[in-house]
């Protein structure tokens, strides 16, 4: 641990601003409140908001896991671990089940998570109304009024265009019947897994200084139509080459020797721990 | 003060947030307290303390009901320079506990709910109440609750009521935070239900 640094790098005022802020998301789940947003010694789009929620929570006590696209292992991963190592000495661990605050971009992790965790994502663009409508002042209107319809439309014309609902990542959520919410460019697949979480969620944007939350056991439901249903990305008959999971994300990765497609599981500290059971059940 | 103002307030906040996120869990703050010992500006409860530490500072207003109401205010106001104001400006409105009848049904009327625009600029209340367990005297549900958990708080009047009045045109409305002389926490953000049991009355009559 470097003593040069404040505990988990903020001075106290910061923290104290950034936990007012975090309070009231949790007061009011799906609500984008504003911070004051700091600058952090690592590159912009690479976590800051999540890294400053992780900061104003973090413990002694606590053990820090950091994800980033399923990746305990990523550049972006290990440099917000290092920071949040050096400057707290806090244990930081690989293992879902074992971690306290849990920081990820672009995934839920697979192992469930339990009701003494709290999850970090990290969140690039937070307004999920910004696709169609620019002006911040506009969209905080639309919120308060609970005007929707333009959401709604966005997904509309895209199965008029692909026939489908072909969102992609961060496809938008109703958060408790009151606030349509991005949830961050997770796969639809990871949806379903933030309504009625044991885990309390947090959600930080550095650049364009928001926090949002979703608490435990809160209802949350994908944007969709009757005709045209909202559906997580299909793995249906495939599965992992490595461990054999079915029923995870999975990545699509060709061969290159032989041409071939193979999948393999996106969570990759999962899949190793699926894995390690697997040898340790044969070596018995 | 023993206290140390980086980890003892970062783990009253941690409480704050598992109470905050589960309204109906009671968190112990007494930990922290202990570490007050001795500390008791103006007559205020050590967990009231921990609370304006953790959560007051120049960027923050505040209003307190009570007791000798200006000698705390002054107080709190040299340990956080947050700036005393009146009950309807205030970002927190501080209870204390020898606050007299209706000041809670007041703060409540008083405190600002925010607007539908802004919705985090509304107040939060906070308490020091009777004595709170886990029970069955009001029933909490909403956001954060597995179906339904119960808690009892001494504590009269007709806040219920008044809360519920205040926080209907959601998502504008009040977060109320309760602590107790031994320390035990209990938040009630606006999106919590509270359903007052008559089961202990029915037992009675039987
Ligand atoms: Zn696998």
């Amino acid at each position: 641990m470097n003593n040069a640094y404040n505990f988990a790098f903020f001075d106290e005022g910061s923290k104290r601003e950034i936990r007012r802020a975090t309070l009231k998301a949790i007061a009011i789940p799906g609500y984008q409140v504003p911070f004051a947003s700091r600058e952090m010694p690592i590159g912009r789009g690479w976590g800051t908001g999540g890294l400053q929620l992780t900061l104003s929570l973090i413990g002694k006590e606590d053990v820090l896991k950091v994800i980033d696209q399923g990746s305990d292992e990523s550049v972006n991963a290990v440099s917000i671990k290092k920071l949040v190592k050096d400057t707290t000495g806090v244990q930081i661990t690989d293992h879902t089940s074992q971690a306290t605050i849990i920081q990820s971009r672009h995934r839920i992790p697979e192992v469930p998570l339990r009701t003494d965790q709290i999850l970090v994502l990290q969140v690039p663009l937070p307004e999920p109304l910004r696709y169609f409508e620019p002006s911040e002042h506009e969209t905080k209107k639309l919120h308060a009024e609970k005007e929707y319809s333009g959401a709604w439309l966005m997904l509309f014309e895209q199965i008029m265009k692909y026939g489908s609902m072909t969102t992609g990542a961060d496809h938008p959520v109703m958060v408790h019947g009151r606030y349509v919410m991005a949830p961050s460019p997770i796969p639809r697949f990871d949806n379903p897994k933030m309504d009625e979480n044991e885990a309390l969620i947090l959600l930080g944007a550095g650049r364009e200084k928001k926090i949002y939350a979703v608490p435990p056991y809160t209802r949350i439901v994908s944007l969709d139509f009757e005709d045209y249903p909202f559906e997580g990305e299909s793995f249906h008959g495939k599965c992992c080459r490595l461990c054999g999971s079915e029923g995870v994300f999975l990545d699509e990765l060709i061969d290159e020797a032989t041409g071939e497609t193979f999948y393999q599981c996106n969570d990759t500290s999962y899949c190793c721990e699926i894995l390690n059971e697997a040898e340790k059940a044969g070596v018995n | 003060m023993k206290l140390d103002v980086v980890h003892d307030l970062q783990s009253v906040y941690r409480k704050l947030v598992d109470s905050t996120s589960r309204p109906g869990l009671i968190s112990d703050l007494g930990k922290e307290a202990a570490l007050l010992d001795g500390e008791n500006p103006a007559g205020c409860s050590r967990s009231i303390l921990l609370l304006a530490l953790t959560l007051l500072d120049p960027e923050v207003t505040f209003k307190v009901y009570g007791g000798d109401a200006e000698a705390f205010e002054k107080e709190i106001n040299q340990l956080t320079f947050a700036k005393a104001v009146q009950a309807d400006k205030a970002d927190y409105l501080i209870l204390l506990k020898d606050a007299g009848a209706g000041s809670l049904e007041h703060a409540i009327e008083m405190a600002d709910p925010g607007t539908f625009i802004n919705p985090h600029k509304s107040a939060t209340i906070i308490a020091e109440t009777g004595i709170i367990t886990e029970g069955n005297k009001l029933l909490l549900s909403g956001p954060g609750i597995q179906t339904s958990t119960g808690i009892n708080i001494e504590l009269a009047g007709n806040w219920i009521e008044k809360r519920n009045e205040k926080n209907k045109e959601y998502p504008t409305g009040v977060d109320l935070v309760f602590v107790d002389r031994n320390h035990q926490l209990l938040s009630l953000p606006r999106t919590t239900q509270i359903t007052e049991s008559r089961e202990v009355e029915k037992e009675w009559v039987m």
